[in-house]
């Protein structure tokens, strides 16, 4: 993983390409104008102005580790917008946020399930396609998406799936069934799962066969019952946090997803990731412009700037996540590319689903997660 | 004098110079402190991870202080925790003595609800302080450091009962005959106030101060729900950094920050030393 | 001692209680009032809730299973802030009997731990007590040499030192909250015992009476202030502690404050998150003022 290196000769012819998407992109939105000309921000009067007509200033609200090192600088550099970027730590926290209203952000990067739960709740602005001409660089297969049919109000930025890490020395055989962190004390003690009671209960039916978006109150029941079991064998429910216990040799098998995973196997070479053969659950991260936005237009221009090939391959140069987006795929090493742990194999893709928001059952899963833990 | 004071024998009340005394607070200090020096040393590890040691490097310490949001945040925090611990202390100040000194009707309920913020799961109050400022509208988005004024409203809120509690119980030992002694003599009631409650509720002062000034600095909760994209606190920032463990980045600005508070407290010390010398004589 | 009625003294009273009591009602009492109606409410899409005047929330909040976390937490809270009086009441006589040259040290030195930000401050404790950390290879040493000893008296060596569990389990989340409220607990304690009249303590060793006795008899009562405060500002937090719990927690270390949390995050459903922190802040209410009746009788004795 560590070949992953830009070479500066296209990174120069990068910085080109991305000055006329973003002329484009101005076209779309601003005035035509405005869009022609190298200096934008000075010609729009005492650099004041942004290519975009608004302030060039930008609230980006994004998860640690997610951006490329030099893409919010870049992006300066080609627009003249200013972007100030702040970090949450998990979904729940962005959405508990802006619940009671918008402070300012005007670019947050929510996961698919709070898309959907976020644009029930009316707190998204609909996306101005034609401001994001860059969407066309979006594999075919992220675009229409049961989570936002049709794109209207997000752009994925990365996907991800959730399976298993393992320390290669410590296991018998490869494990690759939920079996061994949710019915077995084959690894007594050396295993953690996530606390998300949500993706707990969609994983386990995933175990029984089920799909992660039809289990009825009665499978929370017996799942609850399964997870009380297997509790005593269970070291830790990780925040999220578990590819450091395994890094640490804490444990040695435990439930994270694979991009994590893929951070620390450049570390240490003991480290291995498989995806369950019963199949797992996929999530995306996108970016979405919340109501109440102060820069709508500078937004729209910075989406589309984060979904440009160049941008999006420096991107993921840093942070190592699968990207949706098939030309800055294209752009990266074969190492990246044919990694299996990023891009697991088509077939066992297929037996992977997204969440989908489910306001009737997350109390329940919650409820039921709950009682295992006091148990 | 600590030299000299070595060879005199101990007396009944010098406890810091028991053997057992000494210990304890060796023992103390060490548990107190392990944790913190694993986390300096780990600043110099030449790895993106505190996890194995790697390599010397002080790579991180210039990434810390370049990094411009994370001193941002450092400032934002210092700002708003010496703001809180100001309003806090003359706030928990006033409602410690007011507790202390009157009988007043609904006595029982005024204590219970200063109580209050002490009580409330953290959370709960910062979900309350975020509804509280988006249904009145507190104006966003302006300069610096006015911007900060929701967080640090939130923050002297928690904060100065904590004070109120702790000058409350310094008062309880009050001789309430040195008051009533110079009122006799002819002093007004600020200048009682100043001269007589005052020094006595000092200590209990500064222990709130030092109390407000660290529930203020170390504030996560409230704080994320109080804050914008302008206004980002330390904790607030390490919080969302943490999320992929620790780095040493966050570890080399933590080292920083200790190493700069020792510092100046020693040279307050210094300072103040020097100038009880020049007043003795 | 006798309290001055506030219509006697109506322009000091004012002066003082004006402006705390402004505050307190502008600033915290308004907003937790909106918190409280939601407590009567019930979620009516995934951003807004309808108060309804419903008591399921409350219904709900006192089953056996919220309220045994509960009991559950307070027994750990309770536990922890034993520990920190145990471990911190030296500590403060240290400190008040220190002399002025190493008083604002040793303040200091307790003190500053907790400018560090309590996530890394977590974080590195949880580096040393790990698997492989410093405390098991401390302690894995100490095996070593009892182990060499016994061979230099012909014992046979000891098994092979195996770690112990430091992490992840009770004990973790009990010493994690030792480390984080032992200062909450120093700092009322030393303003108490400060303005303790020394010539008491130095009658009492005068007359034969031991230290420990003396302690007892003569320091603990007149501590008993800041010794309340110290129980107060520790017990309080402790409960309300969920990172730690968390962070450093096993599979049954769950708190109320972590159950509480996750209503208002993940579960989504702040009206039940409100009844479970209403529930909480009345049995504090219940014990503060249980405290108080027991407090008054003897002063008005």
């Amino acid at each position: 993983m560590t070949v992953i290196r830009s070479n500066s000769s296209n990174l120069r012819m990068g910085r080109r390409s991305l000055l006329q998407s973003l002329g484009a992109a101005a076209v779309g939105i601003s005035f035509a104008g405005l869009a022609g000309c190298g200096k934008k921000e000075e010609s729009a009067g005492g650099g004041k102005i942004a290519p975009t007509g608004e302030e060039p200033k930008l609230n980006f609200y994004n998860w640690d580790t997610y951006i490329g090192e030099t893409t919010l600088g870049d992006f300066k550099g080609a627009s003249g917008i200013d972007v100030n970027m702040t970090l949450f730590a998990s979904n729940d926290e962005l959405f508990a946020k802006l619940r009671a209203g918008n402070p300012g952000y005007d670019v947050i990067v929510p996961s698919n399930d709070f898309v959907e739960r976020m644009v029930a709740a009316d707190m998204l602005v609909a996306l101005d396609q034609a401001a994001i001409p860059n969407v066309k660089n979006i594999d075919a297969s992220f675009m229409d998406v049961a989570y936002d049919p049709g794109r209207k109000y997000s752009m994925p930025y990365t996907w991800l799936t959730l399976g298993i890490g393992y320390r290669k020395s410590k296991v018998k055989a490869k494990p690759d069934s939920w079996k061994v962190l949710f019915d077995s004390d084959e690894y007594k003690g050396r295993i953690a799962v996530l606390s998300e009671a949500g993706d707990m209960f969609r994983l386990y039916g995933k175990y029984l066969g089920k799909s992660v978006n039809s289990l009825t109150p009665a499978d929370v029941k017996s799942i609850e019952a399964m997870m009380v079991k297997q509790k005593p064998f269970i070291k830790a429910f990780h925040e999220d946090n578990g590819q450091d216990l395994l890094l640490k040799g804490e444990v040695d098998l435990v439930l994270e997803y694979n991009g994590d995973i893929a951070q620390i196997m450049a570390e240490d070479d003991d480290i291995d990731f498989v995806l369950p053969k019963e199949g797992s659950q996929l999530n995306s991260d996108t970016l979405c412009i919340p109501k109440g936005a102060p820069h709508p237009k500078n937004a729209h221009a910075f989406i589309n700037y984060l979904l440009d090939a160049e941008v999006d391959k420096k991107i993921t140069e840093t942070i190592l996540y699968p990207t949706p987006n098939a030309a800055a795929k294209a752009l990266m090493p074969d190492d990246y590319k044919n990694n299996p742990v990023i891009f697991p194999p088509a077939d066992q893709l297929a037996k992977c689903e997204y969440a989908t928001y489910r306001p009737d059952m997350q109390p329940l899963y919650e409820e039921a997660f709950t009682r295992v833990r006091a148990s | 004098m600590a030299l000299l004071g070595r060879r005199r024998p101990v007396a009944p009340l010098e406890y810091t110079r028991k053997t057992w005394m000494r210990l304890w607070i060796a023992g103390v200090m060490l548990f107190l402190y392990a944790p913190l020096i694993v986390l300096m040393v780990f600043s110099f590890n030449d790895s993106k991870r505190n996890v194995v040691w790697k390599g010397f490097t002080l790579k991180y310490y210039e990434k810390a202080l370049n990094n411009e949001g994370l001193i941002e945040a450092l400032v934002n925090s210092l700002t708003i925790a010496a703001l809180a611990t100001v309003f806090s202390v003359i706030l928990g100040a006033m409602a410690g003595l007011m507790l202390w000194r009157f009988r007043f009707p609904f006595k029982g309920s005024v204590e219970g609800a200063l109580s209050l913020p002490i009580i409330v799961p953290e959370i709960c109050m910062g979900v309350a302080m975020l509804i509280f400022f988006a249904k009145i509208d507190w104006p966003v988005g302006l300069p610096w450091p006015l911007n900060l004024s929701a967080i640090t409203i939130a923050h002297i809120t928690f904060c100065f009962p904590f004070v109120a509690l702790v000058v409350r119980s310094r008062m309880a030992s009050f001789n309430r005959e040195q008051e009533e002694a110079a009122k006799d003599l002819g002093a007004g009631e600020w200048q009682t106030f100043r001269d007589v409650l005052l020094p006595h509720m000092k200590p209990g002062l500064v222990a709130g101060a030092l109390l407000a000034f660290t529930l203020s600095l170390d504030d996560f909760v409230i704080t994320f729900f109080t804050s914008g994209p302008d206004t980002v606190t330390f904790p607030v920032k390490v919080y969302s950094m943490v999320r992929f463990s620790v780095t040493p980045e966050v570890n080399a600005a933590s080292t920083i920050l200790i190493i700069l508070t020792i510092a100046l407290t020693a040279l307050a010390l210094k300072l103040q030393g020097v100038k009880a010398i020049a007043d003795a004589h | 001692m006798s309290l001055e009625n506030w219509q006697e003294h109506k322009r000091p009273f004012a002066a003082i209680a004006g402006a705390p009591l402004t505050w307190l009602l502008v600033f915290f009492l308004v907003p937790m009032a909106i918190v409280w109606l939601y407590s009567f409410g019930q979620n009516a899409g995934p951003a807004d809730i309808a108060i309804t005047g419903t008591l399921d929330n409350y219904k709900r909040a006192t089953e056996w299973l919220y309220l045994s976390i509960f009991f559950k937490s307070l027994a750990v809270a309770a536990l922890v802030t034993l520990i920190c009086l145990i471990v911190g009441f030296p500590v403060a006589m240290a400190i008040t009997f220190a002399s002025d040259k190493w008083r604002p040290w040793l303040l200091l030195g307790v003190m500053l731990p907790f400018w560090t930000n309590l996530l890394i401050r977590t974080y590195a404790l949880m580096m040393v007590l790990g698997g492989n950390g410093y405390a098991n290879k401390a302690l894995g040493a100490l095996w070593g040499g009892a182990s060499w000893l016994r061979t230099l008296v012909g014992l046979q060596l000891l098994d092979a030192w195996s770690p112990v569990q430091l992490l992840y389990n009770n004990f973790a989340v009990v010493l994690g909250l030792v480390y984080v409220h032992l200062p909450f607990m120093v700092l009322p304690l030393y303003s108490a015992l400060d303005r303790l009249d020394r010539s008491l303590i130095e009658a009492s060793l005068d007359l034969g009476a031991g230290h420990l006795r003396t302690l007892w008899t003569i320091v603990m009562p007149l501590a008993a202030p800041g010794i309340f405060a110290g129980i107060m500002i520790t017990l309080i937090p402790a409960l309300g502690a969920y990172l730690t719990p968390d962070l450093m927690g096993g599979t049954e270390s769950q708190m109320i404050a972590n159950v509480i949390e996750r209503q208002f995050k993940r579960a989504n459903d702040w009206p039940f998150g409100a009844a479970l922190s209403f529930l909480l802040i009345y049995a504090m209410f219940i014990l503060i003022a249980l405290q108080s009746l027991r407090g008054r009788k003897p002063a008005e004795a």
